[in-house]
């Protein structure tokens, strides 16, 4: 059973203007949008869906104050979809919607969607970086920073983040049921969780925590490269956004992040350059602190430059 | 310019801006220190203004609002933390959704000016 990871998040917002804005600004192309919501893509199709708080169309969610209301993931195939309606039929409701997704809960009370993946293939190099030595260099007159006002784009839905009561229990179901494997863990927080279809350190991560705190912590898109990642969120800030933690580099997983308060009850992350693992990658064990949770962290300030007409002690007035 | 961050410790009050400019229902953070956050917020609710710390008590310090002034939720009933979603009475501050429920934002005091300016007084 091959899930290849997330296609979509599809939230339950207070003002969808609001939120629309919020996600274009963010770098997501915006699609079929109409008053009462609609899909913001990122390159490849994958994408985050919303709806007004009170649209009936949208499921319940899985605790108060959650705006998460689905998770959906792609597979390659319906044999797959086939598959997982069979397997999680034993014990729970699998309900068929129109447009060929399955639609069931998984144990923490989140909705979990399937589909066909919507994710279309796309070849566009990443940030690739002159290091001496190396074997793999930009070519020769590429530039490292695109011109000014070049636009960013988010490259694909990479993971979403859980605050879940059970914590044991809810990585039994996506281990046991959905065929996820743990890559590392946080003791006494949870563990990072990758499907059978992806290499990608993770696509979800589990966080225990009480049963008030339920819902989503964060979710994030990849991005072409650390630059890239970096450059975006600049702009986010400039625009007003309001950063929550970061620029810096975690340790597990090795993804740059940065992350920013958000209009969806959680944080919405930019992140680059995640490890990938295979199944002969052994998990790894930290306590969570600030030491064990990033390599580095910096912090935004705004542009200066020294040089004639600086003040004597630059931009330290 | 504000002349003091009200955390600072010393007496003076930081001048925010004219009374009249926070209608009903709307927000307005306040730069102190000048490092790019807001150190506070000011909101208005009842015909009343408060003053309130940028500081979430779920994490130690953290940003609430998610977008410049964006501390309210869409029909100002609740001082909102857009980091996980907590929700605050804005008459009292105290949390009534959310990770950080039942505690509370720490209040700035505010007192107006002789020229109609909001001053934030420092904490006694
Ligand atoms: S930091 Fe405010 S709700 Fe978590
Ligand atoms: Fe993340």
């Amino acid at each position: 059973m091959k899930i290849i990871g997330l296609d979509s998040l599809v939230f339950g917002v207070e003002s969808v203007p609001d939120a629309a804005r919020f996600l274009v600004d963010y770098g997501l192309t915006p699609v079929d949008i109409t008053a009462s919501g609609g899909r913001f893509e990122a390159l490849d199709g994958t994408s985050i869906e919303i709806a007004h708080q009170a649209d009936p169309r949208l499921p319940r969610p899985p605790a108060p104050g959650c705006r998460l209301r689905a998770t959906v993931m792609g597979v390659n195939d319906t044999d797959t979809l086939a598959q997982i309606a069979a397997e999680l039929g034993r014990d729970r409701e699998v309900r068929k919607l129109t447009d060929g997704s399955i639609e069931s809960v998984d144990d923490s009370g989140f909705v979990l969607r399937f589909q066909v993946t919507v994710r279309r293939p796309f070849s566009l190099a990443g940030e690739i970086s002159n290091a001496p030595g190396s074997p793999f260099l930009r070519p020769i007159n590429s530039l490292g920073v695109p011109p000014l006002g070049t636009i960013i784009r988010p490259r694909t839905l990479s993971h979403v983040v859980y605050f879940v009561p059970d914590v044991l229990k809810a990585e039994a179901f996506y281990v046991n049921r959905l065929g996820f494997r743990c890559t590392d863990r946080f003791t006494g927080a949870g563990p990072f969780l990758q499907p059978g279809g992806s290499l990608d350190h993770h696509t979800h991560f589990l966080i225990g925590a009480p049963p008030h705190m339920q819902g989503a912590e964060h979710f994030t898109f990849h991005f072409g490269g650390p630059s890239e990642m970096i450059a975006n969120g600049y702009r986010f800030a400039e625009k007003g956004y309001q950063s929550f933690w970061g620029p810096g580099r975690h340790i597990l997983g090795s993804n740059w992040f940065w992350y920013f308060n958000s209009p969806f009850g959680c944080h919405i992350e930019m992140d680059a350059d995640m490890d990938m693992h295979d199944a002969q990658w052994k998990p790894r064990e930290a306590s969570l602190g600030a030491d064990t949770s990033q390599t580095f962290l910096m912090k935004m300030r705004p542009k200066w430059s020294p040089g004639p007409g600086t003040p004597v002690n630059g931009d330290y007035a | 310019m504000p002349d003091q961050d009200p955390d600072s410790g010393a007496s003076a009050s930081a001048r925010l801006c004219p009374e009249a400019e926070i209608v009903e229902g709307a927000a307005r953070g306040f730069d102190l220190g000048e490092d790019g956050v807001d150190t506070m917020f000011v909101v208005r609710t009842g015909g009343v203004l408060r003053g309130w710390r940028n500081a979430c008590p779920h994490i130690d310090g953290a940003p609430m609002a998610w977008r410049k002034d964006a501390y309210l939720n869409a029909d100002g009933s609740r001082i909102v933390c857009h980091a996980h979603g907590a929700e605050f009475l804005p008459e009292t501050g105290l949390c009534v959704s959310g990770p950080c429920l039942g505690r509370s934002l720490t209040s700035v005091p505010l007192t107006l000016g002789v020229d109609g300016f909001v001053l934030a007084e420092p904490r006694k």
